[in-house]
């Protein structure tokens, strides 16, 4: 057997799929960081889980925990030791209280003069017993998502637990979890294998799961089904249409993993592909199976059981999936039995916001920021296509089909719009609303399909935070935080330079009187609202915090321009003159920051540095502006860099706080306007001069996601 | 497994080896089994509790005409309550399938996170849906709160959902299809005319001027009721309201606005008879304390928890 091997395996009733891995990692973290703590660290960690249990094998753990010496301070060597010298009663009970002798006091000088001092030794404990400590308190105070009580008020967990192995190296590590003792004794599936067997360790706990084919871990787990899945659908003369998050689902709800193959009627082909593939998925778990980018009438899905002898298994899964089908055909029929215009009054009785009014009023709105969108960006030709788009974009949430599978709500519309022949780049722009949704989504991507997806975005934003909502923490009930991102991935990836506040205050207007706050505040919550995700992205692109800042203090709400500041920002940095124009650039601020506004006076220079500065000055100005208004944010800053010299130069001979107060202010004056003109570009007292002060800018902006 | 009552009579005499009260349906409209007093209020304070119930349970936005082979109006819940949960309640789960007649070397049978809320009864709790070859056969819930209490101990509700069972295990493609009888009755025969007449009353006869003023009675007589200490027939008002929420639900009498109003009301009744009804338990000593004793061991004083720690 392994030393210093831990097998710790908790069992229980189902915990939900996406609480698994979670719940796991921490556990295994948790484990790690404590012993680490502990100075146990572990060589070697591995884990696994069923929907059943969760398992976390440590090895190399040492056998005990290093014995530990520390110096602890007594009293004053005046109170402890007495005229002659003798120990007092102060260094006896000291000497008691610390574990030595009195002998075995030291004097010690500190900084408040003579002490005694005692070696406290600590011998370290069997690992075993640490485990026997930590092991129960990290297990029962995970943080699952939800957690229940259970029997008589057992709990809180994530679902009732059934049994622990925990065994160091052999040896059960005696626990008790919720009032079930640990112990060597497991079992493998419910149904299948439900005789309780004793492990002795991690290698005959694998062994007999094996046995009892149950596959502990997941990435074998999903390994084994898509490589199954994939050779079925060959099988069947296609290619299985790959889903990487229902394969991560099926893989978590299952022990033992089988595959389950079935079919159902071919008229069900009629029905539009993503909503076949979405009836599969929503409700049966399902993959579909695709020829030549056809539908074939087949699915694929889990069981947890190893085969299906009878073929109930099979027919199961084939009769729910058939009533499934059948009410999505059912559905369809009846949403298509009228053209998609005719339901614009449904939308009027369809709540958008109680206080923002209906999704017709909604609509409206959109319509007309669709219009301003086109403007700005100078899409004449987009825009009758665009506002036609918005005009029928919220139809489909009044359809049964986006009742049934909201997720659908977009795609839908523009299926049904695309069946009535409307021209491509408008049923695009209602099929591809919503997008991005998550995180690793693209942008909508033809210009009408960007407009539309900006406005609707943009509206809601400007509509609730109209009514003071922003969202705080965790809580963001209107998915802002998303709708953000989306406004600002749109923009961005895009490379639309619009002046995003220039779209929200007309958005505002067109609110009318419906909204409680102030169009300035309104702006005031919206634009750092709209900067945090920037920083959360362009973090997540590898700039630094700096750089961002730096740009954002300056940039306006153009968000390619913003980004050529940062991009510039990011190259320039490299370059060593960059630094000592950063470090002038925080020295004038400093200098300037409490003198009021002083007006300049070529007649007053006098130093030569100074006349040098203010000539290079002049120079510098014309560079930037021609630089700036190409929106060549390097140039200008290379610019920058190379007045670097002067500047320093001018520190070092002249003095600016001469005692002569014109002179003095005239010299302020002077670094004020260096001031304004060196932080047009981005304000460069932002930058982190000293890299290993930098943060991430991905952790500085919270490392959101949604 | 050939006929509805075949399931009801094997479930109904599995639960009942089981300890259960075999209870009978309440006698007014409600929308699941878990509106039965034996189970909403039975749930609450300390006593132990075990019951097994048909509960024929009435979803008005559901009615189809008799037209739809999957959908009703008014359905047959199977509901089972184990108070407090035993550890082995999954396992007996698992029994009860048996004792259906599924040969469980056979199928594959999964539990899946479904998690439970009634915002007109302030309950919710966490559990699963039980899958069987991929369809829902089981509702399994683990209460942890009910009338807005916290419950401990803590109450396992089992719920199966009959037609769809019998259907699912003869793999009928119509509820309609279905026997009732074994070899006799089909479900049509008992039961289409009812699904008819109702669908047609839920969407084209029921007044809603009448049902908003029975709504409005119902509420005055629970509160009446309550101030007369009479919590079960305050709760059966309170029933009434719930059932006549729906109703005019279904009707499309009941704006969006008015729909978190009114669900805000039944709640209010839900709370104050669960409130109410621990308080008259509690007057009594809590009699079915001692009965448990008789049965099963370490029945330690189990007070009511509070509203700590839930996560």
């Amino acid at each position: 057997m392994a030393k210093g091997e831990l097998l710790l395996e908790v069992r229980c009733e189902e915990i939900p799929a996406r609480m698994l891995e979670p719940g796991l990692r921490e556990l295994a973290t948790r484990l790690f960081e404590e012993l680490m703590a502990r100075r146990l660290p572990p060589r070697e960690v591995e884990t696994g889980f069923t929907p059943r249990r969760l398992t976390v094998v440590l090895r190399g753990l040492p056998a005990r925990e290093p014995d530990r010496e520390e110096e602890a301070l007594g009293p004053p060597a005046t109170a402890a030791f007495d005229a002659a010298g003798k120990p007092t009663r102060a260094a006896a009970g000291f000497a008691r209280r610390c574990g030595v002798g009195v002998e075995e006091l030291r004097r010690v000088r500190t900084e408040k003069g003579e002490y005694v001092a005692a070696v406290k030794k600590t011998e370290g404990r069997p690992t075993a017993a640490v485990l026997a400590e930590i092991v129960p308190r990290i297990l029962a105070g995970l943080s699952w998502p939800k957690t229940m009580r259970w029997g008589r008020g057992l709990g809180p967990w994530v679902r009732p637990v059934h049994g622990v192995v925990a065994l160091f190296d052999g040896e059960v590590v005696e626990f008790e979890l919720f009032g079930v003792a640990s112990g060597r004794s497991t079992s493998a599936h419910p149904l299948l294998s439900p005789k309780p067997f004793d492990v002795v360790g991690a290698a005959d706990y694998r062994r007999k799961l094996a046995r009892r084919r149950v596959v502990l871990r997941f990435e074998d787990r999903r390994k084994r089904l898509l490589e199954e899945m994939r050779k079925r659908a060959e099988a069947l003369g296609g290619r299985l249409v790959e889903d990487a998050e229902l394969a991560d689902r099926l893989a978590a709800v299952c022990a033992v993993p089988g595959v389950v193959e079935g079919a159902f009627e071919a008229e069900f082909l009629e029905l539009p592909r993503e909503v076949l593939t979405t009836t599969l998925r929503d409700h049966q778990s399902a993959l579909a199976i695709e020829r030549e980018g056809r539908l074939l009438p087949h699915f694929l899905t889990v069981m947890d059981r190893p085969d299906d002898p009878e073929g109930r298994v099979r027919a199961g899964n084939e009769w729910v999936v058939a009533a499934r089908l059948a009410d999505a055909r059912f559905f369809y029929r009846e949403d298509r039995g009228r053209p998609l215009a005719d339901r614009r009054p449904e939308l009027e009785r369809l709540t958008f916001h109680e206080k923002l009014g209906s999704y017709g009023d909604k609509t409206e709105r959109i319509e007309k920021i669709c219009e301003v969108l086109c403007d700005g960006l100078d899409w004449r030709a987009e825009k009758a296509a665009a506002v036609q788009a918005a005009g029928l974009a919220k139809l489909d949430l009044t359809t049964e089909m986006v009742k049934e599978f909201t997720s659908l709500q977009g795609v839908v519309g523009g299926i049904y719009a695309r069946e009535e022949g409307y021209p491509e780049e408008v049923w695009r722009a209602i099929y591809e609303q919503y997008l991005p949704a998550a995180a690793d989504d693209p942008i909508p991507r033809g210009r009408v399909s960007k407009v539309v997806a900006l406005a609707d975005r943009i509206d809601s934003l400007v509509g609730i935070f109209g009514l003071g909502l922003v969202p705080t923490g965790s809580k963001d009930p209107f998915g802002l935080r998303r709708a953000a991102q989306g406004v600002v991935r749109i923009a961005l990836e895009g490379n639309l330079g619009l002046d995003l506040d220039l779209i929200a205050a007309k958005a505002f207007q067109f609110y009318g009187d419906r909204l409680e706050l102030q169009g300035k505040k309104v702006l005031a919550a919206w634009r750092p609202f709209l900067f945090d995700r920037v920083r959360f992205l362009l973090g997540r692109e590898g700039f630094a915090y700096d750089e961002i800042e730096a740009a954002v203090a300056v940039g306006g709400t153009n968000l390619p321009d913003l980004r050529a500041r940062v991009e510039a920002l990011h190259r320039a940095r490299e370059e060593p003159a960059f630094l000592s124009v950063v470090l002038a650039a925080k020295r004038i601020a400093n200098i300037v920051k409490d003198s009021p506004e002083r007006s300049f006076d070529e007649s007053l220079l006098a130093e030569p540095a100074e006349i040098a500065l203010h000539k290079a000055f002049g120079s510098l100005k014309s560079g930037l502006e021609e630089a700036e208004s190409r929106a060549d944010y390097e140039s200008g800053l290379r610019e920058i860099a190379g007045f670097a010299e002067v500047l320093d130069r001018f520190f070092v001979e002249v003095l600016v706080m001469d005692e002569n107060r014109d002179l003095r202010r005239n010299r302020i004056a002077l670094l004020q306007s260096i001031e304004r003109v060196l932080s047009r570009t981005a304000r460069l007292t932002e930058m982190v001069v000293d890299r290993s002060e930098q943060r991430p800018a991905a952790e500085a902006a919270g490392g959101e996601e949604e | 497994m050939r006929s509805l009552q075949e399931l009801i009579l094997r479930l109904s005499d599995f639960w009942a080896g089981e300890g259960c009260v075999l209870q009978q349906p309440y006698d007014l409209e409600v929308g699941a089994g878990t509106m039965h007093p034996d189970t909403f209020l039975r749930v609450l304070g300390p006593e132990p509790w075990r019951v097994a119930f048909v509960q024929p349970s009435r979803r008005p936005a559901d009615a189809r005409y008799g037209e739809n082979p999957f959908r009703l109006g008014k359905h047959l819940q199977l509901q089972v309550i184990l108070k407090p949960s035993p550890p082995d309640v999954q396992a007996l789960y698992v029994r009860s399938l048996e004792a259906m007649g599924v040969d469980l070397a056979l199928h594959d049978l999964r539990f899946e996170e479904d998690n439970w809320e009634a915002p007109t009864l302030g309950a919710w709790g966490l559990g699963w849906q039980v899958m069987l070859d991929g369809m829902e056969i089981t509702q399994f819930t683990y209460f942890q709160q009910a009338g807005g209490q916290e419950l401990d101990p803590v109450s396992a509700e089992i719920t199966y959902g009959l037609e769809r069972i019998t259907m699912f295990l003869g793999l009928a493609r119509s509820v309609y299809d279905v026997s009732w009888v074994p070899d006799g009755l089909g479900y049509g025969e008992v039961r289409h005319q009812d699904e008819l007449e109702f669908s047609k009353y839920y969407f084209e006869v029921a007044d809603v001027g009448f049902l908003q003023e029975r709504f409005a009675g119902h509420e005055r007589e629970s509160r009446r009721c309550l101030e007369a200490g009479l919590v079960l027939p305050a709760y059966e008002c309170a029933l009434k309201c719930s059932h006549l929420f729906n109703v005019l639900d279904s009707r499309g009498a009941v704006s969006v606005t008015e729909r978190v109003g009114l669900i805000k009301r039944i709640r209010r009744l839900a709370v104050a008879c669960a409130r109410e009804y621990v308080a008259s338990r509690e007057r009594l000593g809590f009699p079915l304390l001692d009965r448990s004793e008789d049965r099963a061991a370490g029945s330690s004083g189990a007070a009511p928890r509070g509203t700590d720690g839930q996560g």
